[in-house]
């Protein structure tokens, strides 16, 4: 009896297929899909990037072209126009208040997670450099 | 056990970071720049500071450099416009000294790069001191019982060799340690001290840095704050007086100019041109209208305010910074309106009042 | 300081071009070659870029940036011969966003010549702006110097005509600079055959400036930054002895020097763009001879852009850039090198911080 469960067991170990494996293995589909999900918020972001955020008609690309001149790398950074140290998004949203005339999102707000991914994705490849003007 | 008072000393400041704080009246402040060919010594600042008080270098002998800086009003004057001898009156708000010596450039429109060059001009100007030459002011010197003595110690001149440049550099020195720090703004932003600053100071600090656009200009940074930018700006403040001349007005001063008559003397004595700004040093279009940054420690008691006086009270500069200045088309590309709310402009003034230095504050209760 | 100020007076009653003018004539007319030419001044307005948000509503920040060129050009001292309107007076094209550029550069006290943009064409293919404002390529001479305008900022056919359902959608395509669906600037045969003709019938010692909207060389395709037949643009241009090329579009300081034709950049009034190079990792061809304007702070709406007072002696041009929020600069020829150069920065050891744009 014993060794009959043991047999049954064995055989449906065998049969399992890899979602039982550990928690932190992922697949070569689970990478492709985390991309895929990842570029459909860079879309979203470079979307929002060349649309009227704010009040004035006024967009992100006028002065950042693939949004150059950004430099997240450099983030977090003295900010002349805010006077202190402080992450890219505190500058986003300078910009939006400020030159677009527009109101400042939350930091977890989903469009700013898309303009944060959108500007980095442009700049991948390039080192950090912290505090860098 | 035997402890060592320094380390006592050590502790202390460790644990009360306050005591420190009240014990330094530069708190906030950047080291203070101190030119190479002209180092400060205790002996030159006393010079400085007699020579900024005497009054004999003046046509008149009625007026001194404390005249119109008077320490017990915070180094300037309270008036609108500076007076000089006879009571004439100048067209320009006589600025502060405390903190001067953080400018890059002097007077209201930047006319002069150093505190040594500044010191020589209102001496010499007809609605100033009204002297003709800097002569009177070496013979003066040369004449007096100390004097002589007091230069000779500090720069090593007889009498004779004794010029305006030593007597300017003894000014600025003493100018040099009008310097004042630690306000009520400093010891909460950099003391440490949360309730250094009343709440509504500190909804004001936010909207100095944020909605009120202050904070580009009146630069404050991570570690302290001179609150100038140290460039020139055009509000529109007085530009509508001179707008519809502008060219008429330009040309004056060109001709002015080519006759030989000094800049510094056009701009206190013809208010047109007065109004021209950083125009009168550089002669580019977008510099007509455009004065000098002023620092805002102290600020309360140094009014009333612009250079040329025109605001009375604090709350009428929130005003004016409010509506987005005075149009002009040469009006400042940062200057914008701000769509503030009554709290909110009474949340930046009492912000404005937390930067008033202990030294100063009795002039702020007296007001 | 009087006497710093008094020689800076003395030079601008004299005119920019004072150092020239004090020239012996005999010298200033064996520079000339053909030895009827004389200096003079013309001002440099480009890239407005007038925007509508409705009715009779604009963007406030662009409206002032043109006024303000406008005054100030009207209040140089002493008068320019001319004014060059450098195109992209609107942003999308609208006959109310050209009514309300032209109502302010109407204030102009000046003659104007103009140039069209592609912000200004690709609504109704430069219908209106034929009607009411220039043609759209000419040539004119004046004081000697032969003068050439050219709409550099055609494109392919099919993506003209074919590719949009609307001409509203084609200009909001070519409105964005780094559209993945864009598509290249050309002058084209039909204009280049045009200026072949307009060239023979010039002295080859004759200064000729060219004034193109787009660069009449190649930068950054990705931005057109970029003429695609620039080279046999250049080819008609190469023969003459003194040849400049001056161009708006890029919102930024740039020149360059290929064989005999310097190019100069305009500013805009408006906004400035990035160099391309800042865009990581996209080859571009930034001229290696342009010292990069400061970096921008965009509190000051207006830092960063500005106009140019452009002073021509002997066909030679000195680009005098009028930086509202910013120093000035010039660039103007090394008399020593033959190349244009700026007169304060291109010694890299002189240059500021601002200036390394990465």
């Amino acid at each position: 009896m014993f060794k009959g469960i043991c047999l049954i067991l064995l055989a449906l170990a065998l049969s399992l297929p890899s979602v039982a494996a550990r928690a932190d293995e992922f697949t070569e589909a689970d990478l492709k899909k985390w991309q895929e999900d990842f570029m459909v918020v860079v879309k979203e972001g470079e979307k929002l990037f060349h649309s009227a955020l704010g009040s004035n008609a006024v967009s992100c690309d006028m002065c950042h072209p693939n949004g150059a001149n950004n430099h997240p790398e450099t983030y977090p950074k003295f900010q002349k126009q805010i006077g202190k140290v402080v992450a890219l998004r505190d500058m986003i949203n300078w910009c939006l208040k400020n030159p677009l005339k527009g109101t400042e999102m939350a930091a977890d707000d989903p469009k700013m997670v898309a303009m944060e991914a959108y500007i980095t994705w442009e700049r991948r490849g390039v080192p950090l450099a912290p505090g860098k003007h | 056990m035997n402890v060592p008072p320094s380390l006592i000393l050590v502790l202390f400041l460790l644990f009360c970071p306050q005591a420190l704080h009240a014990a330094d009246p530069l708190l906030g402040l950047p080291p203070v720049p101190i030119p190479a060919d002209n180092p400060q010594t205790p002996e030159k600042i006393a010079l400085g500071q007699r020579l900024f008080e005497d009054k004999r270098f003046s046509a008149d002998g009625t007026v001194s450099c404390a005249t119109c800086h008077d320490r017990e009003k915070a180094f300037g004057d309270a008036l609108p416009v500076s007076e000089g001898v006879g009571k004439q009156k100048g067209t320009r708000n006589a600025p502060t000294v405390i903190n001067a010596v953080f400018y890059k450039v002097q007077f209201w429109d930047g006319r002069r790069s150093s505190l040594e060059e500044q010191a020589k001009d209102p001496f010499v100007n007809p609605v100033e001191h009204g002297l003709k030459s800097h002569q009177p002011i070496l013979d003066v010197i040369r004449g007096d019982a100390d004097y002589p003595a007091a230069f000779g110690a500090v720069f090593g001149v007889e009498p004779a060799s004794i010029t305006i440049d030593h007597v300017v550099k003894a000014i600025a020195s003493f100018e040099r340690t009008v310097v004042s720090g630690n306000s009520p703004f400093d010891r909460y932003l950099y003391g440490g001290e949360k309730d250094a600053m009343s709440e509504a100071a500190i909804r004001g600090l936010a909207i100095f840095r944020d909605k009120g656009r202050c904070q580009s200009c009146h630069a404050i940074e991570q570690t302290d704050a001179l609150f100038t930018n140290n460039q020139l700006h055009n509000l529109g403040v007085g530009f509508k007086r001179i707008e519809p001349r502008l060219m008429e007005i330009a040309n004056s001063l060109r001709s002015a100019v080519t006759r030989g008559e000094t800049i510094d003397e056009k701009v206190l004595t013809a208010p047109d041109i007065s109004e021209l700004g950083h125009y009168v040093v550089t002669f580019r279009p977008s510099d007509i209208g455009r004065f000098k940054t002023s620092g805002l420690r102290n600020i309360a008691v140094t009014g009333p305010y612009m250079h040329d006086g025109s605001l009375k009270t604090l709350e009428e500069v929130v005003e004016l910074y409010n509506k987005g200045g005075e149009p002009n088309p040469m009006l400042d590309s940062g200057i914008l309106p701000l769509d503030l709310t009554a709290e909110e402009k009474a949340d930046l003034v009492a912000f404005l009042k937390a930067l008033t230095s202990p030294e100063f504050a009795h002039l702020q209760t007296a007001k | 300081m009087s006497s710093e100020v008094s020689r800076r007076i003395f030079l601008q009653q004299l005119g920019a071009a004072a150092a020239v003018t004090a020239l012996p004539l005999s010298l200033v007319e064996i520079a000339w070659g053909a030895g009827k030419g004389e200096s003079f001044t013309f001002a440099y307005i480009s890239d407005p870029h007038i925007t509508q948000i409705k009715g009779t509503e604009f963007v406030d920040n662009f409206d002032k940036g043109l006024a303000k060129a406008v005054l100030e050009v009207n209040f140089m001292f002493p008068q320019p011969d001319f004014v060059v309107f450098g195109g992209d007076l609107a942003q999308l094209g609208k006959p109310e966003e050209l009514d309300h550029g032209m109502e302010m550069l109407s204030k102009l006290t000046l003659p104007v010549r103009y140039v069209i943009g592609e912000h200004d064409y690709y609504l109704d293919l430069g219908k209106y702006w034929e009607e009411k404002i220039s043609k759209l390529n000419y040539s004119f001479d004046h004081k000697g110097v032969h003068f050439v305008v050219l709409n550099s900022i055609l494109t392919d056919d099919d993506w003209t005509h074919k590719r949009w359902p609307t001409a509203a959608e084609r200009m909001q395509q070519m409105a964005r600079l780094d559209n993945p669906d864009g598509s290249p600037f050309m002058v084209k045969e039909a204009q280049r055959n045009w200026l072949k003709a307009d060239l023979a019938k010039i002295d080859k010692k004759t200064p000729i400036v060219v004034m193109s909207h787009s660069p009449l060389y190649k930068i950054y395709k990705g931005w057109n930054f970029w003429t695609d037949d620039a080279e046999e643009v250049q080819a008609l241009l190469q023969p003459f002895q003194q040849v400049t090329v001056l161009h708006g579009h890029v919102h930024q300081i740039l020149y360059n020097q290929i064989g005999n034709i310097t190019f100069h950049a305009m500013m805009s009034t408006a906004w400035p763009w990035p160099y391309p190079h800042s865009f990581a990792g996209k080859p571009s061809m930034v001229p290696k001879l342009t010292v990069p304007m400061n970096r921008a702070d965009p509190f000051h709406e207006r830092d960063a852009t500005g106009w140019s007072a452009i002073d021509l002696a002997s066909g030679k041009v000195t680009n005098r850039l009028e930086l509202w929020e910013n120093t000035p600069r010039t660039v103007a020829e090394d008399e020593k090198t033959g190349l244009p150069a700026d007169s304060q920065y291109q010694d890299p050891a002189k240059r500021i911080p601002p200036q390394d744009h990465y």
